[in-house]
C-alpha cells in the first residue's frame, strides 16, 4: 500500500466556467485557519517566510480568527514550520481540505454576488482586500474582495458543490 | 423582524444570519440556590417593548452577542458582543 | 365591435401593432398599451364579473387599485389568476381570459346571484352558519363556492425562474411621477446612491397623461429628460416595473420586479420576477394618490371609471371612452378630463359638480351642473343613462360613459405598515401618513397637488433626507408649469342622497353601501368589525379603493368624524406577490444546499443506497447482487465486521479542535465528566448535558497535544454543539483563552472495524498498531502510506469489536478508502452503512439521540458514575435537583421477544406481565430496535422504570397505534462482548 496512488480530490470537479464575462475558478492551494484571542492582531507581517512564493492573503474570519489561502498547496513541514512560528499566541489549523475556494471575476461580479450576499459590496463600502463571513443564499461563506471586480469564497467542503451550483444559477444571465 | 442587526464585528447584517438563544441572563454560581437556578433555566419575563437577548452570528463572526431590541415594533436598538463589548447601533 | 383608439396622439408606438386574444377573440393593440387600454380600444368594455353578485364589470382604474378588470393571463404552467389588466403591458401572443363567469362572459348563470342579494348581503356567512348545518352543507356552500371566488391557479408547474437580490443606497424613491423624478435626480446631483422603484412599466407618473407642459416640453418629453439625467449618473439605479410592497424595519424596503413579464416567451436566462430587498438609509415615499370612487348607484356598470383613469387612456393611450361622457367631480379635477374630452373630440353631457360654487372653466362647451349629483347610473352590460339629482328635481341624462372624481387618498400605505396610523385632515379631506423615522412623503402621496407644487415637494423632501445623512443636497430649480389643473382640496362627498340601485364601496368584494349601514345598526360599526363583518377591503387589492370610502360612510352613520373611525391595520404586501417570487431560486434542486461527505462519490461508485439525514446524504447500505432485500444487505454488513472487517463512512460526525492554554479547563465544564487529566495521545467518551441537567450529546474527545484537543459531537447536534461551546467560552467564562475551529469537513472520517482490522491497516499506517504500541482508545497523528500523508487515527469502537477511526485530510478521503478496500481485499473487507452501524451500536448496547432524547440524564443510561465531582460544569446544578434523583427514573435495559420470530417497533410502551395498557400502568418505552443477527431475533434498547435492576423480567411490548402486543424479556442493553475483551484485542 505504499505505493497507492494517493490523489487530491478537491470538493468540486470542475474547469473554469466562463458565463459572459464572468468567470468561475476553483483555484486549490492551501487554506490554513488562524485561530488567537478575541481581540489578538492579526499577524503582523504577511511575507511569512514559510508561506512566502504560495502568494498568500490573509482573511478576516472574526475576532482574534484569519485564514491564511496560498495558491500553492503547501507541505507538512511547511504548515509545521509556519505554526511553531506563530505559537503560543496563534494556533494554525490546517483547512486546505475543510474550506473549498471560489473565484468570481468580471464586471458582474457584484451584480452576480448581490443575488446572495446581504452586504453592501459598493467598492468604497467593501474595499479591496477586505474579507468577511457572510451568507451566500442559504450557505455560510468567507467573502473576500480581491479585486475591483473579484471576489473569492471559501466555503464548508460539504456545501462547495452546491455553492457552485448557486453561483452558477447566479451567473446565467450574464452569459 | 430585526431585519439588520448592527454586528458590532461586521456591521449591519441579515437576522438570518443569527441564531437566537433567549433571554440575555446572567448565569448563577454554580452554588447558588435552587430558586436562582430554575428562575435562569426555566422563567421569562416576555415583555412588550424592550428585550436583550443572546444573538449569535452564526453565519458570520461567530460571536455571541447581546442584542437589544423592541418586541413590539421590532426596532433594534444595538447590539454588543458579550465578552468585548463595543457596543454598536443600527 | 368599433374602435375607440383616436387617429392621432398618445404614447402608443402605432408602428407596433401587438395581436392578443380576449376569452380567444383576437384583438390588435400596440405598443405602449396596457391589457386594459388595448381591451377599451376595442370596445370591450365588459371585462369580468364580480365576485358575488356575478355583476358586469369594466375598467375602472388605470392602475394598481383596479378591483374590476382581473383576468387570468397565460395557459399552461404560466397561468396567471387575477392580474389586473390595468397593470399588464400588451404583448403579441398575450392571451387573456375573463373570470368569474359561468358559462360564458356576456351570459352568467352566476349572475343569479343578483336576485339573491338579500341573502347574500353583510354577515351572510356568519348568519347561513346558524342555519341548520344540512341546509350550509348540501346547498348554500356547493352553490356559493362554485358560483363565487377568483381566477383559478393551475396545477402545472411553473416553467419559469424568479430569483432573489439585495441592494443598498443613501435613498430610496418610491414612485418615479414628477415628485419622485424630483426627488431623484435631487439626490443624484448630490452624489447619492438612488434607487427609484416604479411599478409601471414606463416611469413618469401622472406626466405621461397630462396636457401641460414644463418648461415648455410635454409631460412624456420632461420626464424622458429626467430619466435620461438619472441614467447618466452611475449610483442611480432606476428599477422599472417594481413595486415596493413593504417597509420593514431596519430600513429594509421589500420590492418585487417584473422582469419578464411582459413578454410570450421569457428568456430562460433571466427570471421573470426579482424580489428586491433594499437596505435603504433614507425613503421618499412619492407614490401618488388614488381618486376615490363616488358612491351612487350603479357606479359599477362598465363605462364608468375614475376621472384619472379616463384621463390617463385618453390622452396617453389615446383611446376614448366613449361618444358621450359625463363628469361627476367634488373638485376641480373633473375640469381637467372635461376639457382634454372635449379637443379630443367626445361629446361632454354634462360636468355634474356637487359643489355650489364651482368656478367656471374657460373654453369647456360642457353644461356645468352645479350643485348636483349622480344618484344612479343605468344600463346593463355598459353604461346607458344616469340620475342626476339637483334643485331637489331629478334629471336623466343619456352618456356612454361616466367620469368619477370623488378627490384624492394620498397612497401612503408604505408608511403606516409599521404600526403607525394614518391621520385624517380636514383640509385635505383626506388621511394622511403620520410621521415616522426614516421614511418622508412628497408629492400626492402628502396630499400636495399641481406638478409644480409636486416637483417642489420632491425636491425638498429628498434635500431634508440627504442633509441627514451628511450630503450637501443640490435642489432643482421647479420647471415653469403652463395648462396644468390645480385642483384645490373639496370637502368629501360621502353619502349621495336618492340612490336607488346598488351602490358600491369594494367592488372587488361586491359591498355596497346598504352593506356598512347594516354593519352599523347590527353593532358592527367599529372599523375593525365593520370590514371583518362586510369584507369590506378584505379582497386582493386591499381596499384601495374601497377604505376611505368605508370609513367616510361609517363616519356619517356614526355622526363621527372619519378620524374618529380611523383607518384598519396596514400591513405588507401593498399588492399581490407571487409565491415564486418570494421562494426565488430555492426550489427544486436548490431548494436547500446538499451536504456531501468526501467519501459521498465513493459510496456512489460501491452502489450505496443513500439516506438523507439533515442536509447530509449518507450511505445506508451497498445492496450486492443477489440481494433482494434491505435486511439481507445489512445483515451480511453486520456479520462481515463481526467476523472480518468493514469500512464505514464516519466523516459527518462533527469534529471540533479545541485549543489554547485553557482547553483543559474548558473541556472539563462543557463535560460532566473529567477531562483535565486526559492524557495526551488519548480519546475519553464524553457526556455533555444542559443546564437543565439533562443529557445534550455525546461523543469522544481526544488530546492531542497538552493544549490542543479534538472533539468529535454526533452528526445531529454538530453545528449546535460548536455554537453551544462558544456560548460557553464567550459568555460563560469569557476568562479563559481558548479557540474553537470546526474542522468536521477538513477530514474524511473512517470507522474500520472487526477482527482482521489490524492487519488491514497496518498495510496503510506507518505506525506500529500492535496492541501493545496503540492501545485501546489510543489516539495520535499517524503517519501514512510511507510517510506521504498525515492522517489521525483513534482506537474506539461504536460496533464493540476492535476498530479504529482514520481521519485524513477530505480531498485524499477517497484515495485512503480505495486503498484501505484494496488492503482488506484478503481479508473480506466490506464497506457497511449507517444502517448496519446502527444494528452493531443497538447490539453492544450504545445509545445515539434515540436515547439520548432530552429526558434523560447521564444515571439513566447507566453513567451515574461519570459524572464527576467539580466545582462546575454545564447542567451541574439542576442535575441533583429532586426529580433527576428520585427512584423509579426510566433506566437504560436491552429486549428480546421471547419468541425470536417475533418482533416489536421502536416507540411501543412496556408494560407488565398481565397489565393492561394504560397510562398508569406503562413502564417505560423502546427507543431503538433492529434484527441481530448476532442474537437471531429483534432486538430492542428501552428505557424501563428501574429498568437496571429487572434484567430477566417478562414484560409485554404494546404498540397502540397498530394494536400489536409482543412478549419480552428485559436484559442487559450489551447484547455482545460485555466483558469488552474484544475491544481490547
Ligand atoms: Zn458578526
Amino acid at each position: 500500500m505504499r505505493d497507492s496512488a494517493l490523489m487530491r480530490r478537491p470538493a468540486v470537479a470542475s474547469e473554469p466556467v466562463r458565463c459572459g464575462d464572468l468567470l468561475l475558478e476553483a483555484p486549490g492551494g492551501s487554506i490554513l485557519q488562524l485561530l488567537g484571542k478575541a481581540g489578538a492582531t492579526p499577524p503582523s507581517d504577511m511575507s511569512l517566510p514559510e508561506v512566502a512564493g504560495a502568494s498568500p492573503g490573509l482573511r478576516n474570519a472574526g475576532p482574534g480568527q484569519w485564514f491564511v489561502v496560498t495558491d500553492r498547496e503547501l507541505t507538512g513541514p511547511e504548515i509545521d514550520a509556519l505554526a511553531a512560528r506563530l505559537a503560543p499566541s496563534l494556533h494554525v489549523v490546517d483547512q486546505s481540505s475543510g474550506r473549498f475556494r471560489i473565484r468570481v471575476s468580471g464586471a458582474p461580479s457584484r451584480r452576480m454576488l448581490a443575488k446572495g450576499v446581504a452586504l453592501d459590496l459598493h467598492p468604497e463600502r467593501f474595499p479591496v482586500g477586505t474579507a468577511t463571513s457572510t451568507l451566500v443564499g442559504q450557505i455560510g461563506t468567507n467573502l473576500a474582495r480581491t479585486g475591483q471586480d473579484s471576489f473569492e469564497l471559501l466555503v464548508l467542503r460539504g456545501f462547495a458543490q452546491s455553492l457552485w451550483d448557486d453561483l452558477l444559477l447566479m451567473s446565467r444571465e450574464f452569459g | 423582524m430585526a431585519s439588520r442587526v448592527p454586528c458590532p464585528h461586521c456591521g449591519l447584517r441579515p437576522k438570518e444570519e443569527f441564531t437566537i438563544k433567549g433571554a440575555a441572563l446572567p448565569r448563577p454560581a454554580p452554588d447558588a440556590g435552587e430558586a436562582a437556578w430554575i428562575e435562569y433555566v426555566y422563567l421569562r419575563e416576555n415583555p412588550r417593548g424592550a428585550y436583550d437577548e443572546f444573538w449569535h452570528h452564526t453565519s458570520g463572526c461567530r460571536r455571541w452577542l447581546v442584542v437589544s431590541r423592541n418586541t413590539l415594533t421590532h426596532d433594534v436598538y444595538g447590539a454588543r458582543d458579550v465578552a468585548l463589548g463595543g457596543e454598536t447601533q443600527p | 365591435m368599433s374602435s375607440y383608439r383616436l387617429p392621432s396622439g398618445g404614447l402608443v408606438d402605432r408602428a407596433a401593432s401587438l395581436a392578443f386574444t380576449f376569452d380567444g377573440k383576437p384583438m390588435q393593440g400596440f405598443a405602449g398599451d396596457t391589457l386594459a387600454s388595448a381591451l377599451l380600444a376595442n370596445g370591450q368594455r365588459l371585462v369580468g364579473r364580480s365576485f358575488k353578485y356575478h355583476r358586469p364589470r369594466g375598467v375602472l382604474t388605470a392602475g394598481a387599485a383596479e378591483p374590476n378588470a382581473l383576468v387570468t393571463i397565460g395557459t399552461g404552467g404560466r397561468t396567471e389568476p387575477n392580474t389586473r389588466a390595468t397593470m399588464q403591458e400588451l404583448y403579441a401572443g398575450l392571451e387573456a381570459t375573463s373570470q368569474n363567469r359561468w358559462p360564458s362572459l356576456a351570459f352568467d348563470v352566476g349572475a343569479v346571484n343578483g336576485l339573491l342579494s338579500p341573502f347574500l348581503g353583510a354577515g351572510f356567512y356568519y348568519k347561513t352558519f346558524m342555519w341548520p348545518a344540512g341546509l350550509w352543507e348540501k346547498l348554500y356552500e356547493p352553490f356559493i363556492r362554485k358560483a363565487a371566488g377568483l381566477g383559478r391557479a393551475t396545477y402545472e408547474a411553473d416553467p419559469d425562474s424568479y430569483e432573489k437580490c439585495w441592494a443598498h443606497c443613501d435613498l430610496l424613491v418610491v414612485g418615479a411621477g414628477v415628485t419622485g423624478l424630483a426627488a431623484a435626480l435631487t439626490a443624484a446631483r448630490s452624489g447619492a446612491r438612488v434607487i427609484v422603484a416604479d411599478e409601471h412599466a414606463r416611469a413618469g407618473g401622472d406626466l405621461l397623461s397630462t396636457t401641460a407642459t414644463l418648461d415648455g416640453l410635454a409631460g412624456p418629453a420632461y420626464a424622458d429628460a429626467m430619466l435620461r439625467e438619472l441614467a447618466s449618473h452611475p449610483e442611480v439605479q432606476v428599477l422599472p416595473r417594481a413595486t415596493v410592497f413593504g417597509w420593514y424595519d431596519g430600513g429594509v424596503f421589500g420590492a418585487v420586479e417584473r422582469v419578464q413579464k411582459h413578454v410570450a416567451a421569457p428568456d430562460p436566462r433571466r427570471p421573470v420576477e426579482r424580489l428586491w430587498r433594499i437596505a435603504a438609509r433614507r425613503a421618499v415615499l412619492a407614490t401618488g394618490a388614488e381618486e376615490r370612487p363616488l358612491v351612487f348607484g350603479g357606479n359599477d356598470i362598465p363605462g364608468v371609471m375614475t376621472a384619472g383613469a379616463m384621463r390617463t387612456y385618453l390622452n396617453r393611450h389615446a383611446v376614448a371612452p366613449g361618444r358621450r361622457a359625463a363628469v361627476f367631480t367634488t373638485n376641480d379635477s373633473g375640469y381637467a378630463l372635461a376639457g382634454d374630452l372635449e379637443r379630443a373630440g367626445v361629446e361632454v353631457a354634462a360636468v355634474i359638480d356637487s359643489r355650489p360654487d364651482a368656478l367656471a372653466f374657460p373654453g369647456l362647451r360642457a353644461r356645468v351642473i352645479r350643485e348636483a349629483v349622480v344618484s344612479d347610473a343605468h344600463g346593463g352590460r355598459e353604461i346607458q343613462a344616469v340620475d342626476v339629482w339637483a334643485d331637489g328635481k331629478r334629471e336623466r341624462i343619456a352618456v356612454d360613459s361616466l367620469a368619477m372624481a370623488g378627490g384624492f387618498n394620498p397612497v401612503i400605505a408604505l408608511a403606516c405598515q409599521r404600526g403607525a396610523k394614518p391621520r385624517w385632515s380636514d383640509a385635505h379631506g383626506a388621511f394622511l401618513a403620520p410621521d415616522v423615522d426614516g421614511l418622508s412623503l412628497a408629492g400626492a402621496a402628502a396630499g400636495v397637488t399641481g406638478l409644480a407644487a409636486c416637483f417642489e415637494s420632491g425636491v425638498r423632501q429628498a434635500s431634508a433626507a440627504l442633509s441627514d445623512l451628511g450630503f450637501r443636497p443640490t435642489p432643482l430649480a421647479t420647471p415653469v408649469v403652463e395648462g396644468d389643473v390645480v385642483p384645490a382640496p373639496a370637502p368629501p362627498l360621502w353619502m349621495i342622497p336618492g340612490v336607488k340601485g346598488k351602490a358600491f364601496v369594494d367592488y372587488q368584494n361586491d359591498v355596497h353601501r346598504a352593506d356598512l349601514d347594516l354593519a352599523v345598526r347590527e353593532g358592527y360599526g367599529h372599523v375593525e368589525l365593520a370590514k371583518r363583518y362586510t369584507t369590506n377591503g378584505m379582497a386582493t387589492d386591499q381596499g384601495k379603493l374601497s377604505n376611505v370610502n368605508a370609513i367616510g360612510l361609517l363616519a356619517k352613520a356614526r355622526g363621527v368624524s372619519p378620524g374618529e373611525v380611523g383607518t384598519t391595520t396596514f400591513r405588507p404586501f401593498y399588492t399581490p406577490v407571487s409565491f415564486g417570487a418570494l421562494t426565488g431560486a430555492h426550489h427544486g434542486k436548490h431548494f436547500q444546499p446538499v451536504r456531501k461527505s468526501p467519501l459521498h462519490d465513493w459510496a456512489a461508485r460501491r452502489g450505496a443506497v443513500f439516506v438523507e439525514t439533515g442536509l447530509w446524504y449518507r450511505s445506508s447500505w451497498f445492496p450486492r447482487d443477489g440481494e433482494t432485500t434491505w435486511r439481507q444487505s445489512v445483515d451480511r454488513e453486520v456479520l462481515n465486521v463481526r467476523a472480518n472487517v468493514g469500512l464505514c463512512d464516519v466523516s459527518m460526525l462533527g469534529k471540533i479542535e479545541v485549543c489554547g492554554p485553557d482547553a483543559a479547563e474548558f473541556l472539563n465544564r462543557v463535560y460532566c465528566n473529567g477531562f483535565a487529566k486526559l492524557p495526551v495521545g488519548k480519546a475519553r467518551y464524553g457526556l455533555m448535558l444542559r443546564e437543565d441537567g439533562f443529557i445534550y450529546d455525546d461523543g469522544t474527545t481526544s488530546r492531542l497535544a497538552e493544549d490542543r484537543y479534538f472533539m468529535t459531537t454526533t452528526t445531529a447536534y454538530a453545528a449546535g454543539v460548536m455554537t453551544h461551546l462558544e456560548f460557553c467560552a464567550q459568555a460563560l467564562w469569557p476568562e479563559l483563552d481558548v479557540r474553537l475551529a470546526s474542522v468536521t469537513d477538513q477530514w474524511a472520517q473512517m470507522a474500520v472495524a472487526g477482527p482482521k482490522v489490524r492487519e488491514v491497516l497496518q498495510r496503510v499506517v506507518d505506525e506500529d498498531l500492535s496492541n501493545a504500541a496503540f492501545p485501546y482508545l489510543a489516539a495520535r497523528d499517524v503517519s501514512l502510506f510511507g510517510g506521504r500523508l498525515r492522517g489521525r487515527l483513534f482506537r474506539i469502537s461504536f460496533s464493540g469489536e476492535l476498530a479504529y477511526e482514520l481521519a485524513v485530510p477530505a480531498d485524499y478521503g477517497e484515495s485512503v478508502a480505495d486503498a484501505l478496500m484494496q488492503a482488506g481485499e484478503p481479508f473480506g473487507i466490506q464497506p457497511y452503512g449507517v444502517e448496519a452501524l446502527g444494528v452493531l451500536r443497538i447490539e453492544k448496547g450504545h445509545v445515539t439521540h434515540n436515547e439520548i432524547n432530552g429526558t434523560v440524564v447521564p444515571a439513566d443510561l447507566g453513567f451515574a458514575r461519570m459524572v464527576a465531582d467539580k466545582p462546575d460544569f454545564v447542567g451541574k446544578r439542576m442535575l441533583s435537583r429532586e426529580a433527576l434523583v428520585a427512584p423509579g427514573r426510566p433506566q437504560l435495559v436491552g429486549l428480546v421477544p421471547l419468541d425470536p420470530a417475533a418482533s416489536f417497533r421502536t416507540g411501543s410502551h412496556v408494560l407488565s406481565k398481565g397489565a393492561a395498557a394504560t397510562l398508569e400502568n406503562d413502564q417505560g418505552y423502546v427507543t431503538s430496535t433492529a434484527f441481530s443477527p448476532h442474537v437471531g431475533s429483534t432486538i430492542g434498547l428501552a428505557l424501563v422504570k428501574n429498568g437496571a435492576s429487572r434484567h430477566g423480567e417478562e414484560v409485554l411490548v404494546w404498540n397502540g397505534l397498530r394494536n400489536e402486543m409482543t412478549t419480552a424479556r428485559l436484559t442487559s442493553p450489551v447484547f455482545v462482548d460485555p466483558a469488552n475483551e474484544k475491544l481490547h484485542a
